[in-house]
C-alpha cells in the first residue's frame, strides 16, 4: 500500500480525489479469488476493540487474500491472547489506541469494534493518523460523533466503511435493485423487527468489569437496542428509500429486566421519511417469533427479508389493471379449469430470491473483501461514510425520541440541506 | 451441523443465563463457519472455490482442515473430510438414503480423497487438486464446537459443565458437586434403555457412531448413514464405536474411524494412555460382539454376558 504518512503529506495540499459510486460485488469475489498478491498489495490491519465482534470481523479479514493483522489494541488485558489464537500468532498489543496508531508503522487500515460511544474518538484518531476505517456499526453515537468522522474522512483523504454488511448481502442487494425498479410498486411501508428472547447480558467475570463488558446496558456508551440491531434495518430502509427520515417518534422502556440496565429493554419507533413512508422499528428481548425480519410493502407486493434470504409476494391483480396487450393481441385461453395450489405466492411461501452460486457469500466476508478491494482500487466504499451518517444519526435521533418518548424533527438537529446533500 | 446442542452447566443461576447464551453463540459462530447445509458457510465457499484456485481463509479454519488430514493419514483413510460427493450419492445429505447406480457410485469415488486436498500453511490456502471435492465436516465439527465452548467457559470461570451435542459427542469440564466426573452412559445397541457401559469423564471427551439411529433398508438389507471412504459403501458388520480421548475434536475423529475400521483395524487408532479408550460393538445386531481398547473390563465384561444371555 501507499506509504500512509507519506499520503497524509499529500492529502494535507490537496483533497483525494474520490472515486463516484461504490463497488460491486463481483470486485469483492475477485478480490477474495486473488491467486497471489504482490507485496504492495498487502494490506496491514490494527484493530481497536478485539472484542466479540472484533475477534469476528478479523476471522473474516483473515479470509482476504493479503491481509494481516498487524497490531491490536484493548484496554481489558485477556483479549490479546483471544486475538493472538484468531490471527494463530502473536501480534503486537497496545492498551492504548494512540500508543497503537503512533508506534505501529506499517498499518493501512483500523478495525474499529469498540463501544459506540468510543466510536468517533477511535475513528477519527485512526483517519488522522493516515490509516483507512473499518468502523463497525453504528458510524456514531451522537450527531456531532458523526459529522466529526465525516470531516475526518474529508480531511485525511482515507477511505471509510462501515459495518453495515447487508448492503454486501447478495440477496438484500438484488431484492433493493428489484424494489427500486418497482417490481412491488410504490413503496409505502417498512416494517422491521429483530425479537430475541434473552437478557442481552454477556456472562463477567468480575462485578468491576460490569460497565466494559456489558456496555451495551449503559447509556453512557450504548444506543441499546435500536442501535446495536436496529442499525441493520434502517440503513436497509434509508436504501430501499433512498432517502432518509424527516422525523422520528419513539417509544419503549425497562420493564422486564430490572437488573441496572440503563438501555431500553424493548423499543419501537416509527419514523416518517419526506416521501411520506413510513419505516417502523420494533425490538423485543423476551420473544424470538418473529426474530430478525424486514418487511417491505409496496402497492404492487412484498418483500421479507431475513438474515439469510428473502421472498417476493405479489398483491392480487386489481380490477382495474390494465388489459395485458398479449389478451387484446392472442385472446384469452380457455382449458380445463385451473388448479390453484401452488400457485398462489401471496399466500404461500412467496417466491425466493435466488442467488447465483458464483455470488453466494457471507456478508461478513463480503464486506471485509469489499473494503480490501477498496483500498487496493482507490474506490469509494459501497457502506461509506455518507451511509454510515444516514443511519448513525436516524438511530441518535431515534434514541432522542424514544427516551423522551416524544417526537424529533430531523431539522431541529441537522443542519438545513445536510440531509438533503447526504442523502442519495 | 444439523444437530441439538446441550449443555449441563454447574453456577448460580444469575449468570448461569449469560454463560448459556454466551456458549450457544460459540455454537451457532461455528455452525455458521463449518456447516455444509448453509451456502454462506466458509466450508460451502472453499467447496466451491477451491477446486477452481487456492482459497484463503482463516487461521482457525485452516487449523480443521489440517488436523483432519493429518487424521485422514494416520488412519490410512479411514476417517475422510472428503466423503461429500460419497455421502450425496448414498441420499445421506439432507434426505434418508438410497441406492446409488454403480456410474454414481464411481463418479462419487473418484472425487473423494483426502490426498486430493492440498494445504499450503504459508499462504494459509486449501486447494482440491481435482474438480468435483466435496468437504464434509459433520463427523468432526461438533467435536470441535464443543471443545471450543469447553475452552470459553473455563475461560469464564466455570469448572463444571456437560456439553453434549445429539447425544453422539460429550465433552465434560470438571465433575458436578459430589461426584468424580460426569457420567455418561454408553448404549446396548441392540435395546437402547439399557446400558452397555456406564463411563465418568472428567475433563474428557467421548463420542459414539452407532448404525442404528439413521440407516436405510433396501431388500431386506440396511445400510447405515456412515460410508467407508474407501471402499464408498456403507460400513457393515459395526453396531457401535465409542471412544474415550481428552478432546472432542478427536474423539469424534477416533470414533466415526474406529466404526469404519472396525475391531481388525482399532488397534492401530489409539495410543495407551490412561485418559484413552475404544469400546466396539460388532456383528450381527441379534448376536453382538464386544471388544474394547484400554476400556473399563467390568462394563465391558457386563456387556459380553448380556450378549451371551448369561445371567
Amino acid at each position: 500500500m501507499i506509504d500512509r504518512r507519506a499520503f497524509v503529506k499529500a492529502a494535507s495540499t490537496g483533497a483525494a480525489v474520490l472515486g463516484a459510486g461504490g463497488l460491486s460485488l463481483e470486485a469483492a469475489a475477485r478480490t477474495l479469488r486473488q491467486r497471489a498478491t504482490a507485496p504492495s498489495d498487502e494490506v496491514v490491519v490494527g484493530v481497536i476493540g478485539p472484542g466479540s465482534r472484533g475477534k469476528y470481523m478479523m476471522r473474516q479479514m483473515l479470509r482476504v487474500p493479503g491481509v494481516r493483522i498487524g497490531a491490536v489494541c484493548d484496554v481489558y488485558e485477556p483479549r490479546f491472547a483471544e486475538a493472538n489464537e484468531v490471527v494463530g500468532h502473536a501480534v503486537p498489543a497496545f492498551s492504548d489506541y494512540r500508543r497503537m496508531l503512533d508506534e505501529t508503522d506499517d498499518l493501512d487500515a483500523v478495525l474499529v469494534a469498540t463501544p459506540l460511544g468510543l466510536h468517533a474518538d477511535h475513528v477519527v484518531a485512526a483517519l488522522d493518523s493516515g490509516c483507512h476505517v473499518y468502523g463497525e456499526k453504528a458510524m456514531g453515537f451522537t450527531v456531532a460523533d458523526c459529522d466529526a468522522i465525516t470531516e475526518a474522512v474529508g480531511r485525511s483523504g482515507r477511505r471509510f466503511q462501515v459495518g453495515q454488511q447487508y448492503r454486501y448481502a447478495p440477496w438484500y442487494r438484488q431484492a433493493v435493485r428489484r424494489i427500486q425498479e418497482g417490481e412491488i410498486g410504490e413503496v409505502t411501508h417498512i416494517y422491521a423487527y429483530w425479537h430475541r428472547n434473552y437478557n442481552w447480558r454477556r456472562p463477567v467475570p468480575d462485578p468491576s468489569l460490569e460497565r466494559l463488558i456489558n456496555w451495551r446496558l449503559y447509556r453512557e456508551n450504548s444506543g441499546g437496542l435500536l442501535a446495536e440491531l436496529g442499525s441493520h434495518h434502517l440503513d436497509v430502509a434509508n436504501w430501499i428509500l433512498g432517502e432518509m427520515p424527516a422525523r422520528v417518534i419513539g417509544n419503549g422502556g425497562i420493564d422486564f429486566y430490572r437488573d441496572g440496565r440503563e438501555t431500553f429493554d424493548n423499543v419501537q419507533a416509527i419514523y416518517t421519511y419526506p416521501s411520506g413512508a413510513k419505516f417502523m422499528f420494533s425490538s423485543l428481548i423476551g420473544n424470538q417469533r418473529t426474530g430478525f425480519q424486514i418487511v417491505v410493502y409496496g402497492t404492487g407486493g412484498t418483500v421479507e427479508l431475513t438474515l439469510e434470504d428473502g421472498h417476493f409476494f405479489y398483491e392480487p391483480a386489481r380490477d382495474n389493471s390494465a388489459v395485458p396487450e398479449e389478451l387484446l393481441a392472442a385472446g384469452a385461453p380457455t382449458g380445463a379449469s385451473l388448479s390453484t395450489s401452488g400457485d398462489m405466492p401471496y399466500r404461500g411461501p412467496g417466491k425466493l430470491i435466488e442467488v447465483p452460486e458464483d455470488e453466494v457469500g457471507d456478508p461478513n466476508l463480503l464486506a471485509a473483501a469489499s473494503f480490501v478491494e477498496s483500498l487496493r482500487s482507490d474506490t469509494r466504499p459501497f457502506a461509506d461514510e455518507r451511509v454510515g451518517w444516514e443511519t448513525a444519526v436516524s438511530i441518535a435521533l431515534g434514541n432522542a425520541a424514544a427516551y423522551e418518548g416524544d417526537r424529533v424533527d430531523f431539522t431541529d438537529h441537522v443542519a438545513a440541506g445536510e440531509t438533503d446533500e447526504t442523502a442519495r | 451441523m444439523g444437530t441439538d446442542f446441550e449443555i449441563w452447566l454447574v453456577a448460580d443461576s444469575s449468570p448461569a443465563g449469560e454463560l448459556f447464551e454466551f456458549a450457544f453463540a460459540e455454537i451457532d459462530r461455528i455452525d455458521a463457519s463449518l456447516s455444509s447445509y448453509r451456502a454462506t458457510s466458509e466450508i460451502s465457499r472453499i467447496n466451491r472455490q477451491a477446486p477452481v484456485e487456492p482459497v484463503t481463509t482463516d487461521p482457525e479454519t485452516f487449523g480443521i482442515l489440517r488436523r483432519s488430514l493429518e487424521y485422514s493419514a494416520r488412519t490410512a483413510g479411514a476417517f475422510d473430510i472428503t466423503v461429500g460427493q460419497l455421502m450425496r450419492a448414498w441420499g445421506f445429505f439432507r434426505d434418508q438414503g438410497r441406492y446409488p447406480t454403480d456410474a454414481e457410485l464411481e463418479r462419487a469415488r473418484k472425487r473423494t480423497g483426502w490426498e486430493q486436498v492440498e494445504l499450503d500453511p504459508g499462504r494459509r490456502t486449501v486447494r482440491f487438486r481435482r474438480s468435483g471435492i466435496l468437504l464434509d465436516l459433520g463427523a468432526s465439527g461438533k467435536g470441535y464446537a464443543l471443545d471450543r465452548v469447553a475452552a470459553l467457559l473455563r475461560a469464564s470461570g466455570v469448572d463444571a459443565v456437560l456439553l453434549g451435542a445429539g447425544q453422539s459427542t460429550y465433552v465434560a469440564v470438571g465433575s458436578p458437586p459430589g461426584a468424580m466426573a460426569w457420567r455418561v452412559n454408553v448404549p446396548d445397541p441392540n435395546d437402547r434403555s439399557l446400558t452397555a457401559s456406564s463411563i465418568g469423564l472428567c475433563d474428557a471427551a467421548l463420542s459414539t457412531s452407532g448404525s442404528y439411529e439413521k440407516f436405510f433398508a433396501i431388500g431386506g438389507k440396511t445400510y447405515c448413514h456412515i460410508v467407508d471412504p474407501r471402499t464408498g459403501r456403507p460400513v457393515t458388520g459395526m453396531l457401535q464405536a465409542t471412544a474415550r480421548v481428552c478432546s472432542g475434536e478427536e474423539s469424534d475423529m477416533l470414533a466415526t474411524a474406529a466404526f469404519v475400521t472396525g475391531t481388525a483395524g482399532a488397534a492401530d487408532l489409539i495410543d495407551e494412555g490412561p485418559d484413552r479408550g475404544l469400546m466396539l460393538v460388532t456383528g450381527d445386531p441379534a448376536n453382538p460382539e464386544v471388544g474394547g481398547l484400554s476400556w473399563p473390563d467390568t462394563a465391558v465384561a457386563e456387556l459380553r454376558q448380556e450378549a451371551r444371555g448369561d445371567d
